[in-house]
């Protein structure tokens, strides 16, 4: 009789299931086989047959020398990202929640308010915000004597630029959840430490960011994997990548190869080294988080 | 006494600071909300000056005039529409399932689901596109729709929501013979309603929003969403059409922006909690 339930109910699990898991197949698990099957064949998207070539479309993808800049923007890109969406909002949450406490309802409200936002909209609105000729940033840059880069066109500057468009966005989310760790510390033992007159930075440095860095990976990780793909919009709107390269990334590299060049392998093969370097943070994320090696330093 | 003071002086410049932050955030959308109402000359003449001198409604008008406006809008509404009911049904479901039964598989189910997460859009982008032309819907709006619904994380957020309620609750429904379907109306859904109310706001914003799909199938502007239709009026140099281009901006952002407002709480609660893990 018991056993007879145990069924139904397993039977009633894969039905509910069932919708969800469809979708996933259908639009998720067989698109990412096919995209691996894809880097091994040399094809155009059109033409009826498609070539098999081995590994070729991964030695192409290691010798170009385009390859490499590529990898160094997106280091780039992780970089910046990390700051504005990583460490910003670390500091703000350890201002708001051990040394002013008050207004976090507001801050929290507000802060998160572009995140509703679509990032073609923070793309159009920064690149007139940002015009190095008639923006105003640019004017108020000129009354203190700065001339204003021509960022989409200078090497370095493009990307900062795109990542300040991009972090707009993202910051709220990051923010949030980093507050939601920083604020779950014990408040006794930060009391305790304050009243021993242990200074502030102390207390961040080593005991908020110890504490916390469960939270602090995750945020890590998601701000590694999602802000590069948040950028690609960006990207696409303004830049396209250019100029000479100097803005792409490895997902905008993908679309490129595919959309643009017609070079399905190239695509695929890009696409699957972008997952292996995720995998490895993934992995990396169990490893620190679930064996909770973060209490300890 | 003094000590007391200093603390309180120290806090005002801690909040001019954070001040600022707020300032730096909020400064895109008010700049486009107020050059939206100027007309082009005064916009990009006038850009130090905030206020509109002469307020206008002409960008407005020109966008319902030279672009088909009202069906753009409508597209991004159904698809969003369509995509958070169906989406929101079947993560609640899923959801439901991964915490409520018991089956082989399930963790390695929702492991595989939960970690394509980290799977950017690149991977699966040819097989979609070249699925989605097969199916004769490239270039519609249900084509838009389809790859939407691979989405883990509503199933998550509502995964961590059910598991905040007392296991004891559900087990005592069933020893009385109480079905499925009544345990998970009548118990389940009342307590994670906040949840399921931000998981279909999210749903709705993210879907409105979406931009890196359809610009990749749809081709006439009838069928256009609204980040696309944007998208024409941008480039690195900024385009001619400033003030029409910050009356699309206003109009794109102005339903998630309202949507936000409203369900603020809501939404903020149950994002605070994504990064716990549990």
């Amino acid at each position: 009789m018991k056993k007879k339930l145990k069924e139904k109910e397993g039977l009633l699990g894969y039905l509910f299931l069932i919708p969800s898991l469809l979708a996933f197949c259908i639009f998720m698990f067989y698109p990412m086989l096919d995209t691996i099957y894809l880097s091994f064949f040399d094809w155009n998207l059109v033409k009826p047959t498609k070539t098999f070539v081995g590994l070729s479309n991964y030695i192409t993808l290691f010798t170009d020398p385009n390859t490499l800049k590529i990898l160094k923007n997106t280091l780039l890109y992780i970089a910046i990202l990390l700051v504005f969406n990583l460490i910003v909002p670390y500091i703000l949450s350890f201002i708001l929640s051990v040394i002013i406490k008050k207004g976090q309802g507001f801050y929290k409200a507000v802060f998160f308010l572009p995140s509703v936002i679509s990032l073609v909209v923070g793309s159009i609105l920064y690149t007139w915000i940002l015009n190095p000729v008639s923006g105003p940033v640019a004017i108020i840059a000129k009354h203190f004597g700065i001339t204003m880069p021509i960022w989409s066109q200078t090497e370095g500057w493009v990307i900062v630029v795109l990542c300040i468009i991009t972090s707009w966005k993202a910051f709220g989310y990051n923010f949030i959840v980093i507050l939601a760790g920083v604020s779950g510390v014990s408040q006794d033992v930060i009391e305790a430490a304050r009243l021993d007159g242990v200074p502030m930075i102390k207390i961040f440095k080593d005991m908020i960011i110890p504490m916390s860095s469960a939270t602090g990976i995750y945020v890590l990780i998601y701000t590694i994997v999602q802000g590069l793909q948040f950028v690609y919009t960006p990207i696409k709107v303004i830049t396209q990548g250019g100029p000479n390269y100097a803005s792409s990334n490895l997902i905008y590299k993908s679309y490129h190869e595919a959309f643009t060049l017609y070079r399905t392998g190239m695509s695929a093969a890009t696409s699957v080294l972008t997952v292996a370097i995720f995998m490895v943070l993934l992995i990396l994320e169990f490893k620190f988080v679930e064996k909770g090696v973060y209490y300890e330093n | 006494m003094k000590i007391r003071k200093k603390i309180k002086d120290s806090q005002i410049l801690w909040h001019i600071l954070l001040c600022l932050v707020v300032a730096i955030l909020l400064f895109p959308i008010v700049f486009a909300v107020m050059n939206s109402f100027k007309n082009n000359t005064e916009a990009i003449n006038n850009v130090m000056h905030l206020l509109p001198k002469e307020p206008t409604l002409e960008n407005y008008i020109h966008v319902f005039e030279k672009l088909p406006f009202v069906r753009i809008t409508l597209n991004t509404f159904i698809i969003a529409v369509v995509v958070t009911l169906l989406k929101t049904i079947t993560s609640l479901f899923a959801a439901y399932a991964f915490v409520y039964f018991d089956f082989k598989g399930k963790g390695i189910l929702y492991f595989l689901m939960l970690s394509t997460m980290f799977i950017p859009f690149t991977v699966t982008m040819i097989p979609n596109y070249l699925l989605v032309s097969k199916l004769g819907l490239s270039d519609s709006i249900i084509g838009v729709m389809l790859p939407q619904f691979a989405d883990v994380l509503g199933i998550f957020m509502l995964r961590q929501s059910m598991r905040g309620i007392s296991k004891s609750l559900i087990e005592v429904a069933r020893l009385d013979n109480i079905g499925n379907v009544k345990i998970m109306t009548d118990i389940v859904l009342p307590l994670v309603r906040p949840a399921l109310i931000s998981t279909g706001i999210i749903f709705f914003i993210n879907s409105w929003n979406e931009y890196v799909w359809p610009v990749l199938i749809l081709k006439s502007k009838e069928n256009y969403t609204l980040s696309l239709a944007l998208q024409m009026y941008i480039s690195s140099e900024g385009g001619t059409n400033f003030s029409v281009a910050m009356a699309v901006s206003v109009m794109t952002m102005l339903i998630p922006l309202v949507l936000y407002i409203i369900f603020q709480r809501y939404i903020i609660n149950t994002f605070a909690m994504s990064g716990i893990k549990g």
